[in-house]
């Protein structure tokens, strides 16, 4: 009873951000102010007209504004068609897309993250299988990067259109590097090194971040994870099967993390991802910061200064690939409910497409799109180009934490490193809950 | 003729039933059955796994932290909300704030009409450490020493998201309390003014055992909210840090929507169940059963 209760308050919760977010329904009809027909399913349809219902993460602008241009371009060039837009941010996206994928309220067309939350919507059983798609017309299907269609391919079968490509890298403030004589570190004892020096130069917080967002806990902690343990046990523990979490390594990677929050000041466990980047490291109070390529375009406007990319520092007893780069694509799928199949399929092909969403996606709103060719000197920023050669010279694709292993595992995890940043717990603590939430995730297979 | 009576009267209360029926006792025996199986919100068929859910309550060690917070949220809400939001109560009523009174009646009980989601967006933007409203107040009059990072230390972020709460809901029980003090004779004070008693004696000899009806009502409201509290801790503070503001809707909306176990999350709502059951049932037998008295 009160689950249901508490469920929908949290939906409405969810709402409201969604709302607040959105603003009016991508429609350019005139009921547009109209918020809650944004939501609405499948029964307005009237007529001829095909109604498609479009959910995805990206409430923020240039996000919002970019897609509500390029439904209200996509619905003039097809005025039988009419996109009805949803979205809510982040977490509260991976909750209620969780809730309703396995409905009949499953949206039409939603974007999803590559790896274990693809399979995670896949295993709902709602999700159509595009390989045909993909088959059926090769010359779109070419245009599409290879490493961006791994991740979606599960038995063989391709289960989504790849949209964008994303990766994590230490972006450093190149000033402030030159006037401390500071060279980019290689391995973790320099990296460790370079803080201590910045932290002697006067700079409180040489590294922000904020840590109140699980999500970015998770991304250094999926990264330490690769670099730090062997390969085998990796897999091997991420796997809901067979993982067991007692490799000593992760109790090194949870030390190590203890040593990096040191140097972010009390304050981080206090504020988000984004307050840390805008009142940390975008007024040079923190020289370095953990961040997506994806958000080189969303700092266009509030970083005045130069800054450069390293990818994450080797450890010196770590077993992993040193040279590979955390990230990975995400694409939209398309329910195998969906009433217009063939109208999702050709929206989504314009979308990702040159001519259709591509360049929109990197140059108006900073993501590196998926699409081969559309990025060039004359649209992007430098940094953006620097970012996909980033990409294109790492050794492999590292999986976020949250897209490698079942959520009973990564949650326990990010709750326990939140708890070591705050003084609360101690590494070997946090891995005896995470391998007790190992074993239970294996009685279950 | 009365049996014909008593099946019309039937037929009037028969869509209540229903819908009592359909939305609160359905799924609440459905929960009990689900918190006997493990399952997830998107699989199609549910495993019987007997008490395992249940004994997993006892090694849980976020259980124990949410209802230490529980514990700490209801014992604050009925201090605050019950104690001052009386004795707030009787001082406006007081003839002496006759005048001012409805200004302030107003002034209390408006935090009631806002949302709850509204109000703590709002409350982080109050907490935020660097540009607060409360760390820039207590710097402005002097007080940098009390300054905080209010939400996230473990040790004060509880409290933190508490306060939210009492500013919020105290002024609603306030109202709760008027009413009930309007309706006191005022015979009763004019008598036990003749007598000497000062406003205090009159606080405590006739307020306080008139409204007694009315405590009972603002125990069990406060009571059961503070165990059923989701929304500040899921929009303040997520939980965080770590698991130290965790509360057992928010472990139980974690465990069933984050972490996919539908089953557990089932188990933590009888619990929470059992305990708001429990709870209202003491307080009404101690309380409310004494109506005729």
């Amino acid at each position: 009873m009160r689950l249901k209760k508490l469920a929908a308050a949290a939906a409405a919760v969810s709402f409201a951000f969604a709302l607040s977010a959105c603003g009016g329904s991508s429609a350019s009809s005139d009921s547009a102010n109209d918020n809650s027909q944004a939501a609405d399913t499948n029964t307005e349809a009237s007529g001829d007209q095909v109604v498609i219902n479009f959910f995805h993460r990206w409430p923020n602008d240039p996000k919002n504004t970019m897609f509500k241009n390029l439904i209200a371009k996509y619905e003039e060039e097809n005025p039988n068609v009419k996109i009805n837009m949803d979205c809510i941010l982040n977490d509260q996206y991976k909750e209620k897309i969780r809730m309703i994928v396995g409905t009949d309220e499953v949206p039409d067309i939603f974007s999803s993250w590559s790896g274990s939350f693809a399979k995670e919507m896949i295993d709902s059983g709602n999700v159509l299988d595009l390989t045909s798609v993909f088959e059926d017309d090769p010359e779109w299907a070419d245009t599409i990067a290879d490493v961006s269609k791994g991740p979606f391919t599960f038995d063989g079968k391709l289960m989504a259109v790849p949209w964008s490509q994303d990766g994590k890298a230490f972006f450093y403030n190149k000033r402030i590097f030159e006037e401390n004589g500071l060279e980019v570190p290689k391995t973790w004892d320099e990296f460790i090194n370079v803080l201590d020096k910045l932290k002697a130069a006067g700079y409180e917080t040489p590294i922000t971040e904020g840590l109140k967002d699980q999500w970015a806990i998770l991304h250094y902690l999926g990264t330490m994870n690769q670099r730090m343990v062997d390969p085998e046990v990796l897999a091997a523990d991420y796997d809901p099967a067979t993982g067991e979490f007692t490799d000593p390594a992760y109790v090194d990677v949870l030390e190590k993390w203890q040593q990096l929050t040191s140097y972010m000041g009390e304050v981080a466990t206090a504020i988000d991802h984004e307050t840390a980047r805008n009142t940390y490291f975008a007024t040079e109070e923190s020289p370095i910061m953990y961040l997506q390529f994806a958000e080189i375009n969303i700092m266009k406007d509030a970083v005045n200064f130069d800054y450069g990319f390293f990818n994450f520092p080797a450890f010196s007893e770590g077993k992993g690939d040193p040279n590979a780069l955390t990230g990975a694509p995400e694409g939209f799928m398309i329910s195998n409910k969906a009433k217009n199949r063939d109208e999702c399929i050709k929206f989504l092909k314009w979308l990702v497409s040159v001519d259709g969403g591509a360049v929109a996606l990197t140059t108006e709103a900073g993501d590196l799109t998926s699409v081969k060719g559309a990025i060039t000197a004359e649209n992007a920023l430098p940094a953006q180009i620097e970012a996909l050669e980033t990409i294109d010279s790492a050794s492999q694709m590292a999986p976020w934490f949250d897209n490698a292993c079942d959520a009973s595992i990564y949650t326990v995890f990010g709750q326990g490193a939140s708890a070591i940043a705050s003084g609360d717990e101690t590494p070997e603590q946090v891995m005896t809950a995470v391998q007790a939430a190992a074993s239970e995730l294996r009685a279950k297979q | 003729m009365t049996k014909k009576r008593n099946r019309e009267a039937f037929l009037y209360i028969l869509p209540c039933l229903i819908v009592l029926g359909l939305f609160v006792y359905y799924p609440l025996i459905m929960n009990i059955v689900y918190s006997f199986h493990s399952f997830t919100l998107s699989s199609s068929t549910k495993d019987f796994v007997g008490l395992a859910n249940f004994r997993k309550l006892f090694s849980d060690k976020i259980i124990l932290t949410s209802l230490m917070n529980n514990v700490l949220y209801a014992v604050i809400s009925v201090i605050i909300q019950v104690g001052f939001g009386l004795v707030l109560a009787a001082v406006l009523e007081d003839r002496v704030f006759q005048k001012v009174s409805p200004f302030f009646r107003t002034t209390y009980f408006i935090p009631t009409l806002l949302s709850m989601t509204v109000v703590c967006l709002l409350f982080r933007f109050i907490y935020n450490p660097q540009m607060g409203l409360l760390n820039s107040f207590l710097k402005l009059v002097g007080l940098d020493g009390l300054t905080n990072i209010w939400l996230g230390k473990s040790k004060i972020a509880m409290y933190a998201v508490i306060a939210v709460s009492q500013w919020q809901s105290t002024g609603y029980v306030t109202m709760l309390f008027i009413v009930a003090i309007q309706k006191i004779p005022r015979d009763l004070y004019e008598a036990a003014e003749m007598d000497g008693a000062g406003k205090i004696r009159q606080f405590f000899c006739i307020t306080v055992p008139q409204v007694r009806q009315m405590w009972f009502v603002t125990m069990v409201i406060t009571v059961v909210g503070a165990f059923t509290v989701f929304n500040e801790p899921y929009i303040l503070t997520g939980g965080g840090p770590g698991t130290s503001t965790m509360t057992l809707a928010l472990h139980m909306y974690q465990t069933g929507v984050v972490k996919n176990d539908m089953g557990y999350a089932s188990t933590i709502a009888m619990l929470i169940f059992l305990i708001t059951a429990v709870l209202s049932s003491i307080q009404f037998f101690t309380f409310g059963g004494k109506e005729d008295e």
